[in-house]
Parts: structure tokens; sequence; C-alpha cells
């Protein structure tokens, strides 16, 4: 765990797959299931009370809704203080949970031009927490901000990619953002607002067949202008949704307090329960103690909710990675999440395709994924698509076939060395790059031991958390071998192949470069047929594979804990959180 | 003594000027970039550029420490060009862009955390480490006194985080006596502060305790040895008066000063003992500085502890003429 | 635990007459030593340590263990925890097995020993030796180097050591390897060796310059200047002999020091680079899982406690037998 949770800044989505499914149904995350624990009835949802969020965080990374973009964050953002164009459903099924409702629109967006227009209206009586109105140029200008590239960072920048806005020489937008007004007219060509601005159009680069889900990403959510101070607009956002920000203080013993905004027109917003009066984020407690204090669920704990167990604690609370113990049942969940665990593969400093054969084979995935939790860490990854992605997954035959042979989840050493001896050169020296952590330390341990049977000399570079993704994301300081993770940001692959595996993704740690992959990356981008598109991001999955650009290690399962009267429990498979929006305090 | 005083005060400006250079630039040959830090996923060299520039560390490093200098003074304003700029009012130590905070505020805020910890394990050690010590003093050779050393000696021994993990192991995981410790500000729940507090005081105490107990021990039994106090017993004293008036006043000296350095360090964080017991202090935001990369609050806490040290020293050497009377400045 | 059996009961005989009776110091010392038996009961079971450091891999292969080695039959595939009580001990396993990978802990711990040891002895030796050469300059030189030196010890003194020799860990360990020292562990032993000495010098250097100033005022440094002696004949013929007893009793009470230094460092998390542990790294890693397992804090945490108490019993008792007048009496 640990790096892909912390370091990744990406809203990820996915289904929940038949074998998480029957997770639920092992009896940890339908909401019917929390009768069973004694504590909570089956009645309607209590309106009032206060839920309290436990984390080990000392701080939101960001709260400003254009530079939000942890999955979990973005969630709970959205569910409590922001509105957007368009949402998730809250579900814990896996395909409605994924599936897109209106929230500040009056629909999911009107599509013209082939994919090029999107349009969206706004529902009536929408206000901000001082009473004005939302209107497009609310909408407008929450996106241009994410053109200031230097002011807001961080956040995701589907907006500068997909609309129609020329680039400048050095291939950044002509638009500077709204600071600057630099290409302000260009923005203004590209996002338009009709004469009563109730309705706002996005006139898009090129066709976009999901760019309503794209919409649901907080950076698409509205700002009013007078009220935005740049890069402090953090510290006093303006809220949209039923609460508003009553007081935020970082740091061990701090804590954010939600309070119920007044100006919140309930019968605009169908989307969201709205339950509970207050919610109060506690920041900075020891992981022990969260665990401590959920389990135990007295006083107010009982209204408690965190977002991770510890190691020690996992064999106390589930029976098996499926099912909770009887005294934890239907308020303990453990799910498949949304991201995949792997190992990215420098290509640029290992060429060769059998070296990098002999890298996967080599590593022992079974002491990897015990050293992580064993089954509560997750099951054996064939790629980068996840099984609870529905129809863009298929089993790429990673460990069966793509590499000559079957190969063990412990390794095949012998087989590694007949690779390595086929490559032509010597057998390599590399070096592993990690987020330091205890747990990583051992896993890194691991991986110099696995590769070193089979002859390969691995050197562990532990990395200060803090600084792993400014460190790898760097090619003169990347390594051979890059711990990573990584989810989508929807249910698309689109979200994931081209980030992964393309020059201009974000997150190509691989530093992949395969013309001839790039252009069938484009055409799949493109294909307005989803059924042919799944197909093709399938192959596309595949083909990495057999190019081993990564190899996959584990497709990650989570486990998180709520207090006794806290409901509904279940993952939510939008953002793999819970499901913020529509969580009560009490039945 | 006046002049004494002005060029203890100038020397000791001096150092402090000296050791903000040196901390400056020792951190400014860190590898990594605080630019490319500001800037998430999709990353451009254009963006790396324009936060460096807003960070000011497109200058000469010599500039930037001027600058930095100046900003503790006068406050600084970063992004001065842009339409955005971020204010850092004097005393301006840095600006943290990874919290988004001052730094100075950042430090004030993790200070009383530190502050009531440091306090509070100073009374502690020095109440029992006197007490003890003159006892042992006052039985020397004997049993006491063995026991007494043997203590000393296995409290120095503990590593901190080892005394710091048992403790809570023993009093809050097994026996449950105490809460798992979260810290609160005495004012607002003086239960709860003192439940957490206990076990930290407790344990610095005991690392402190064990050499305050021998070094009293040490110096009583040098002084005591000394005419004057021969002479104060001869002359019919009631033994109290001769160990508190004359034995303990003349033997104090090392102690204070030692007290008070020890005091100052803490104040700059106890890292360790704050880490263990999740207080928010100092030494935890030191920590976290270090795992973020957050070179300008890596920089500031480095100063204002060592500021801590520096002045406790002036404060110390001005105190000998107050308690020892047998030294005497100018 | 009492440590001042042996002392006590000496005679207090005045350092001058011994010489006269033709005895050197150190045979006067060791004779006190050897009458001091809670110290020779630690001095023999310190180099039974250093022994078992050294030979730690022979060792361990004799006892059938392994530092390395994964034992993936030892640990649960649900969570990773150990199998069986008190972290898996076992025939197999005399201590136990790590959390997550199966890992042997006695192993572990004998090759942590290897890597404490390494670290703090050579880090006292190399603090002794700036120590006392910057000491001697600064106190026989005196003037403009003596306040040079003056000042640096000042400006080290007030750094809070600790987060600076975290801050810069990952900086200098780069620079150690850009300099040639081999990539990764010995590069971070060699930081660490280093900052721990560059931290550690002026303490002794204080007492060092102090004892040089009242000793070069004697008769036969005078002597010796008068007859024409060199500069550094001075130095190290005539005044070093004179200041070896307060350096020793500072580097047997500096490695416990270092010891405990070093197993914080890495409880930070900069000690050795995986797949080797030390004891701090394991004291680490036991936080997670104490509640459950709670050897994992109390095996390594023992072993240091006791390597720590018996380097400062030999301590003591070579600080009595330097000077039986100080401290004890």
């Amino acid at each position: 765990m640990g790096m892909a949770n912390k370091g990744l800044r990406l809203a990820a989505v996915g289904a929940v797959t038949a074998l998480a499914l029957a997770a639920c149904g092992g009896g940890s995350s339908s909401s019917s299931d929390s009768s069973a624990s004694g504590g909570a009835g089956s009645g309607e949802p209590t309106k009032g009370g206060t839920i309290y969020y436990l984390t080990n965080a000392e701080q939101f990374d960001q709260i400003d809704p254009q530079r939000i973009y942890t999955g979990e964050d973005l969630a709970f953002f959205n569910g409590t203080i922001y509105r957007t164009l368009t949402a998730y459903k809250f579900s814990a099924d896996a395909a409605e949970g994924t599936s897109l409702v209106p929230d500040l629109a009056t629909d999911t967006g009107t599509v013209a031009d082939g994919g090029k227009t999107w349009s969206f209206t706004l529902v009536d009586g929408a206000t901000f927490q001082d009473g004005a109105p939302i209107t497009c140029a609310d909408v407008a200008y929450g996106v241009s901000r994410t053109f200031a590239t230097d002011v807001i960072t961080g956040g995701p920048t589907y907006a500068i990619s997909m609309l129609d806005i020329p680039t400048a020489e050095d291939g950044s937008s002509a638009y500077k953002g709204p600071y600057t007004g630099e290409g302000q007219e260009l923005f203004d060509k590209a996002v338009t607002c009709s004469a009563d601005g109730k309705t706002v159009t996005f006139h898009l680069n090129k066709p976009v067949p999901d760019f309503n889900y794209t919409t649901t990403l907080l950076s698409f959510s509205p700002v009013p202008k007078a009220a935005d101070t740049g890069e402090k607009y953090g510290d006093a956002p303006v809220a949209s949704g039923p609460y508003l920000i009553e007081s935020n203080k970082n740091g061990k013993g701090g804590k954010m307090v939600l309070a119920r905004n007044p100006k919140w027109d309930p019968a605009s917003d169908t989307y969201r329960g709205a339950f509970p009066d207050n919610w109060e984020v506690d920041y900075g407690i020891d992981p022990k103690v969260i665990d401590q204090r959920t389990m135990t669920s007295s006083g107010n704990d009982s209204f408690a909710i965190n977002n991770g167990i510890e190691p020690e604690q996992l064999a106390v609370v589930f029976k098996s990675p499926t099912e909770a113990n009887p005294e934890y049942n239907g308020r303990a969940i453990s799910t498949l999440d949304p991201y995949v665990r792997y190992f990215a593969i420098n290509t640029q400093k290992v060429p060769n395709l059998k070296i990098r054969q002999a890298i996967a084979v080599a590593l022992d995935r079974e002491a990897l994924r015990k050293n992580a939790g064993g089954d509560f860490s997750g099951d054996y990854a064939d790629g980068v698509i996840k099984p609870n992605m529905g129809q863009d997954f298929a089993p790429t035959g990673m460990w069966d076939t793509l590499l000559g042979q079957k190969i063990p989840d412990t390794g095949d050493p012998e087989y590694a060395k007949k690779l390595i001896a086929e490559s032509g050169e010597a057998a390599p020296t590399i070096t592993f790059d990690y987020p330091q952590s205890p747990t990583a330390d051992k896993a890194a341990a691991i991986v110099v031991d696995s590769l070193g049977k089979a002859g390969i000399t691995a050197k562990p570079n532990p990395i200060e958390p803090g600084q792993y993704y400014g460190v790898v994301f760097d090619p003169e300081k990347a390594h051979e071998l890059i711990n990573a993770g990584w989810g989508p940001d929807w249910p698309n692959a689109s979200t994931i192949i081209p980030e992964l595996f393309t020059p201009t993704g974000g997150f190509n740690l691989s530093q992949y470069d395969n013309p001839e992959y790039n252009k069938a990356v484009d055409a799949a981008k493109v294909e307005l047929d989803r059924a042919k598109q799944a197909k093709m991001w399938q192959d596309l999955n595949t083909q990495a594979m057999a190019d081993v650009v990564v190899v996959p290690t584990r497709f990650g399962r989570e486990q998180r804990m709520a207090g006794k009267q806290v409901g509904p429990i279940y993952l939510w498979p939008a953002y793999g959180s819970w499901p913020y929006g529509q969580m009560y305090a009490g039945q | 003594m006046s002049a004494y005083v002005v060029r203890r005060v100038i020397s000791m400006i001096l150092l402090l000027l000296l050791l903000t250079f040196v901390v400056f630039i020792l951190f400014s040959l860190l590898p990594t970039d605080p630019a490319r830090l500001t800037c998430g996923k999709s990353c451009t060299p254009e963006i790396i550029e324009a936060n460096r520039h807003r960070l000011g560390l497109d200058l000469p490093v010599l500039q930037q420490y001027w600058e930095y200098l100046k900003g503790i003074f006068v406050g600084r304003v970063y992004a001065q060009d842009s339409p955005d700029p971020v204010v850092c009012s004097a005393p301006c130590l840095g600006y943290s862009f990874k919290r988004g905070e001052e730094v100075f505020i950042l430090i004030k805020e993790g200070f009383p955390a530190t502050f009531w910890l440091a306090l509070g394990a100073f009374v502690m050690w020095l109440a029992a480490g006197i007490s003890v010590g003159v006892y042992a003093a006052l039985h020397r050779g004997k049993w006491q006194d063995k026991t007494v050393m043997g203590i000393s000696l296995a409290g120095y021994s503990l590593p901190s985080f080892f005394l710091g993990l048992m403790a809570i192991f023993f009093i809050v995981i097994r026996l449950q006596l105490l809460p798992y410790p979260s810290y609160i500000s005495p004012f607002e729940n003086p239960t709860q502060f003192l439940q957490t507090m206990i076990l930290p005081w407790i344990v610095l105490a005991i690392l402190y305790a064990a050499f305050y107990m021998r070094l009293t021990r040490n110096q009583m039994l040098e002084v005591l040895g000394e005419d004057y106090i021969r002479t104060a017993r001869a002359k019919g004293l009631p033994e109290r008066i001769v160990i508190r008036k004359h034995a303990l006043r003349a033997g104090l000296t090392p102690i204070v000063t030692a007290a008070g350095l020890d005091l100052a360090g803490l104040l700059g964080g106890a890292i360790i003992t704050e880490s263990i017991f999740s207080l928010p202090g100092i030494g935890s935001l030191a920590v976290n500085s270090v795992n973020d990369a957050d070179l300008p609050l890596i920089v500031g806490i480095t100063l204002v502890t060592a500021t801590f040290i520096i002045v406790a020293n002036l404060i110390v050497d001005l105190l000998y003429a107050v308690i020892d009377p047998r030294v005497r400045l100018a | 635990m009492s440590t001042s059996v042996a002392p006590s009961a000496l005679p207090v005989v005045p350092d001058e007459d011994e010489e006269i009776t033709g005895r050197s110091l150190r045979q006067i010392v060791w004779s006190r030593l050897r009458r001091d038996k809670t110290a020779m009961v630690c001095l023999v079971i310190l180099i039974l340590l250093y022994l078992i450091a050294i030979f730690a891999p022979f060792i361990t292969s004799m006892l059938g263990v392994d530092p390395y080695s994964f034992d993936g039959e030892s640990i649960s595939d649900s969570g990773g925890g150990p199998i069986g009580a008190w972290g898996g001990i076992s025939s197999e396993h005399p201590l136990g097995v790590e959390w997550g990978t199966g890992r042997d802990i006695l192993a572990q711990l004998l090759y942590g020993l290897r890597i404490s040891l390494l670290i703090a002895t050579t880090a006292t030796i190399l603090t002794t030796f700036l120590g006392t050469t910057l000491g001697i300059i600064s106190g026989y030189a005196g003037g403009k180097t003596d306040a040079i030196i003056g000042r640096t010890m000042d400006l080290i003194l007030a750094f809070p050591f600790l987060l600076i020799i975290l801050a810069l860990s990952g900086v200098l360990t780069q620079r150690l390897t850009q300099l040639g020292v081999p990539d990764g562990n010995p590069s971070r032993i060699l930081y660490l060796i280093i900052v721990l000495s560059i931290f550690g010098w002026p303490y002794l250097a204080r007492i060092v310059r102090g004892q040089v100033l009242s000793v070069r005022e004697r008769e036969f440094v005078e002597a010796a200047v008068a007859m024409g002696a060199g500069r550094p004949r001075i130095l190290f013929k005539e005044i070093l002999p004179n200041l070896w007893a307060p350096i020793l009793v500072y580097a047997t009470l500096t490695l416990p020091t270092y010891i405990g230094t070093e197993a914080a460092l890495s409880f930070l998390g900069i000690g050795v680079l995986p797949p080797d542990t030390s004891f701090g790294g394991m004291l680490g890693n036991s936080v997670s899982y104490f509640s459950v397992v709670p050897s994992y804090l109390f095996i390594p945490g023992t072993v240091l406690v006791i390597l720590v108490v018996t380097f400062n019993l030999v301590g003591d008792a070579v600080r009595d037998a330097l000077d039986p007048r100080a401290g004890r009496v």
C-alpha cells in the first residue's frame, strides 16, 4: 500500500468485479448487512448529527477545486461542498456506481458535431454560499483557472488538452489563464455561454466521446470570479454544495469542520443526501489510534469513518479478505480498490526486451504480495487494466503465455537466466526506485533477493515519499525499475493506456515511446464505438505487457471501517472511496 | 560587566549571521529542485521555470541569502511581478509553498506542544535529578549511592525511542491505564492534556534526570570537600542549611549551564519523543519537512532551533555571575 | 548494577608517587581495572560481542539461519503475519521471523550488531582523532587559530544535529558516491560515520584544549621549548602523552552514545539499505506490529540496551581507574 494511495494524484473509477462482488455478498459492503451488526436499524437515514472522518494526513493536499486530484478527496469535496456539472451515481454496484447522473446540469450533457461540442444546461435555483445564483460564467471561470499553470498546480489538466485552443510555439496553451488574461479571447471562443447564462458549451479540439465523464472532475466546478484569490483560494473557497467550510486548522490535533450551507436549496440538488448537520475531519491521528477508536466505536467514535486499516489489525477485523469477523460485520469493508500496483521498467535504460522479460520472470510476486499483506493486499495482476474496469478488461495471459512459458508466482530464476543468455548482453545491474517506508524497504529486499537469484544485481534506492514523484518523473534521476501504482480517472482505459504508455501521457514512468503503439493509442482515443474501443484497449494492454513495459504485481484490495452508527457501508466504485454525499450518522 | 555583555551579544549576533549563512549554503546544495516539487504530474520545463522565478530561486545564491535576511526584518513578497504575489510578513523565515503557509507561522503553531513538553520534562528532571543527586552525595559509597548510580546508568543507557515505545506498549496497550496520546491544548482540555503529556514527560525526564543525578552528586562531593563548608559546619550551622545555602548554591553553576542548554535544545523540538507520542510540535514538523523536502521549512526550523541554543548560551553565561559568588566577570 | 565496588576500596594514591615507584600509568590503570569485577565481566562481554559481530556470517550459518532468505512458509498469506506465538519462534527460527517476509530475526540481530559496532567504533576513532588534534592545536596555538576553531565549535554545537543529519543524508550520500565510494551501504555507512564525528568532536576538543592550556605552562614543556624542540615535537611528544587519560575516558563514553544515535537515526529511516537491517531499523519496523507481536520490540530493544549498558559500565570503570578521586571517591 502506501505509495499508490499517497502519491497518486488522480481520480479513480472502476466497477466492482465478480470477485469483489463476492466480497460484498460475503458480508462487508451492502447496507442491509449493517442490520446484522446490531447497531444500526434498516430504517430511513437520520438527518442531523456529525460524521467524524479520522485521518493520519495532517491536511488535505488541496482544497482548491481546480487543484484537487486524489480520488478520496474528489469524492469527499464533491459530496459536501462543491457541485459539478455531472457526477457518478451513489451505488455499490459495479456498473451503476460508475454511471453518470446530472448534478449542476439538467442532464448528462448534449453532444454535437460528432463529439466535438458538448453543452450543459444549468439547473434552476443553484446558488453559491452567498446566495448568488450559479451561472455559466462561473463554470467557465472555474475551468479557465486550470490554464494558469503557474498558480493552479497539481490539478487535472484535461481542459488544457481537450479544449479547442491553439498551442503556443513551446507546446503550451496560448491561453495563460485568467490572472494574466493572455489569450482570453481564445478561451472565450472555446467555452461559450448562452444569452440567458444558463447553458455552457465546450468546443473541443477533437471528438471526446466521454467528455461528460471529464466534467465530473472538480476542475469543472464553478468558481465566482470576485472571490478568486488565486493560489490562496483554497483557504476560503466558495461552497456550492450543501456544506461550507466553517473552520479549518491543519496539522496534528487540527480539524476541518463543515457546517450546513444555508443558501443551498435541496430542490436544486437531487443528487446529495446531505444527512448529517456537520462533518468533522480530524487530522494527524496515528493510524494505530484510528484503528483502535473505530474498532471500539464508543461515544462519538460510533460516528467515525477511517480510510485504511493497519496490517496487524487485518486478521483481527477480517476472517478472510472477503469477509469480516462477526464483531465487525456490516461496518468493515475489504474490496478491490481502483488501483493497479506495478513496477515500471525504464525502457530507455533497459532497451533490450529479453532483459525486461528476465526481470519480470525473476521477480517473486508471491513474496511481494505476502509482504504487502498477502491476499488482503490484492490479487495477482496481469496488466494495467483491472477486472473492475468492466468491458475494457480482458486477461492478457502475461504469466501464462506472453513471456514464452508459464511463470509461477514465485518467479522462475532459471528461465530468467536463460532469457538473459539469449539477450546477448551481460546480466544487468539495475536500481529500484521506491518511496521509503518500512514495508517498502522489505519489498525492496525481496526485489534484490529474487532478481539476484537470476544473476541480476539490483540496488535499492529509497526516496523520501514526499519527493518521490518529483524524482522519478525526472528522466535524469529515474532509474531502471520504478515502483508505481495507477488508477483510472473514469471508467475508460483512455485514462490508463495513454497516460502510462505514450510520451504525451502524464504518468509514463517507463519512458516508453513506440511510434506504432502511439498511433494505435491515438486511434483508440477517438473511436466512437465504445465496444470497439474496449477491444482496442484490451489489445493495447496485452501489447504493452508483451513488450514488458511494466511488471504488474497486484490488483489492489483495500480495507476500511466505520463506527457502528454510520452508513451506508460500501466502497463507492466511482472513486474507490466512501459514498460521502450519501452518508448518514444513525438511522 | 556591561562591556562584557555588549561583547557577548555582538559575538552572538555574528554567530547567528554565520549560522544562517552556513545553513543557507548547505541546503542550496540539495539536489531536490524545490521548483520541480511545486508542480504536479503534468509538468513542463516552462512551468518549472516560472515557478522557480516565483520562488525567487532564479537569483544567484548570495542574492537569495540577502533576500532571506532582509525578509526576516522587513518581510518579503514572492512573485512580485506576477498578478498573484505571495506576501510573507516580517519576521519572514521563508514561505512553504508545499503547505501554502509562512514558515514562521508553521513554527509558531508547533511551538506550544514543544514548549509544554520541554517545560514539564524540565521541571521533572531537575527536581528528580538534583534531589536524588544530593541524596546520593550525602550517602556516598553506601548502598543508597550505589543504587542511585545504577539507576542513573540504566537511565542514560536506554535509547529514548525504546523507552517511549515500551511506555506505550505497557501503559497504553497492555494495561490501558492511559488513552492513546492525542495532543490538545491545556487550556482546552486539561485532563486530556495531562493524559497525553505524562508519558512523554516521564520518558524525557528519565533520560535527562540520569545525567543530572550524576552531575549533582559529583558537584556536591567536590563542594562538600571545600574549606568553607568545613568552616560552616564548624560554626555549628545545621546540616540542612549547610547543604542548601552553601554547598548547593556553589555547586549549582555547571548544573544551571547544562540545564539551560538542554532546555534550549528541547525547545527546538524533541524529534524522537514527539514522533513517538504524536505530538504536533516543532520536532514532528521537522521530520515532516524532511520527508516532504520542504526546504524553506527545514531551513526555518534549523535557524530557530539554533537561535534558541545560541541565546541560551548567552543567558547561561550571564547567569554565572548571579548564581556563583566566586565568579567575577570583566 | 553497582559499579563502584573496587575503586572505593582502593587507597587513593596520587599519580606522581606511582611514577616514582617506576610503574607506568598504564600499568596502574590496568591493575585497578582488573580489580573491578563488574568492569572485567563487561569487558569480556564486549570482547565477545565484537567477536560475534566479526564472525556473524559464520555463526549464522552454523545455526542454520540467514538474514536475507525469505521464508514464505513461516508467515500467513492473510495479512503476512508470522505463524505461531511470539513472532513465530520455532526451532528453525529461535527468535521468530519478520512480518511479511519470514526473514530470521536472530540472524538479522547478529548482522545488525555488526553494522552498529562498525559505525559506532569507527566514528568514535574518527571523533577522537579530530577532537584531539584540533583541541591540541587550538589550545597550543592560541590567538587567531584558537578563535577560528573556537567559533567553528560554537557553530557546530548550535546546530540541531539530528535534523541536519536527516535533512542532508540524501545529498551527502550521493556526493560520497560521486567521490568514488561504492554506491549503497558503503556510502550510507560512511556518511553516518562522518556526520557523527563532525558533530561529536567539539566536545572532546574543548576538554583537550583546556588540558593543553594547563599542561603547556608546566616546567617540562617550558624546558622542551628552551631546549629548542620543534613545535610538532612539543605538541605530540611532550603534551599529548599527558592528555590520554581524558581522551580515553571520553572515547569509551562516546561509543555507547553513538550506538544509541545510530539506532535513533535508523529508527527515523536513514540507516542501511535493505536487505540489510540494523537495530534501529528493526525497532522502527516493530512500531506497526508490536501491539500484536511484542517480541519485535523487545528482542532488538533488549540487545541494544545490553550493548549500551555494557559499554557505559566499562567507560565508568576506565574513568575510575584513571582518576579515582574524580566522581567516585
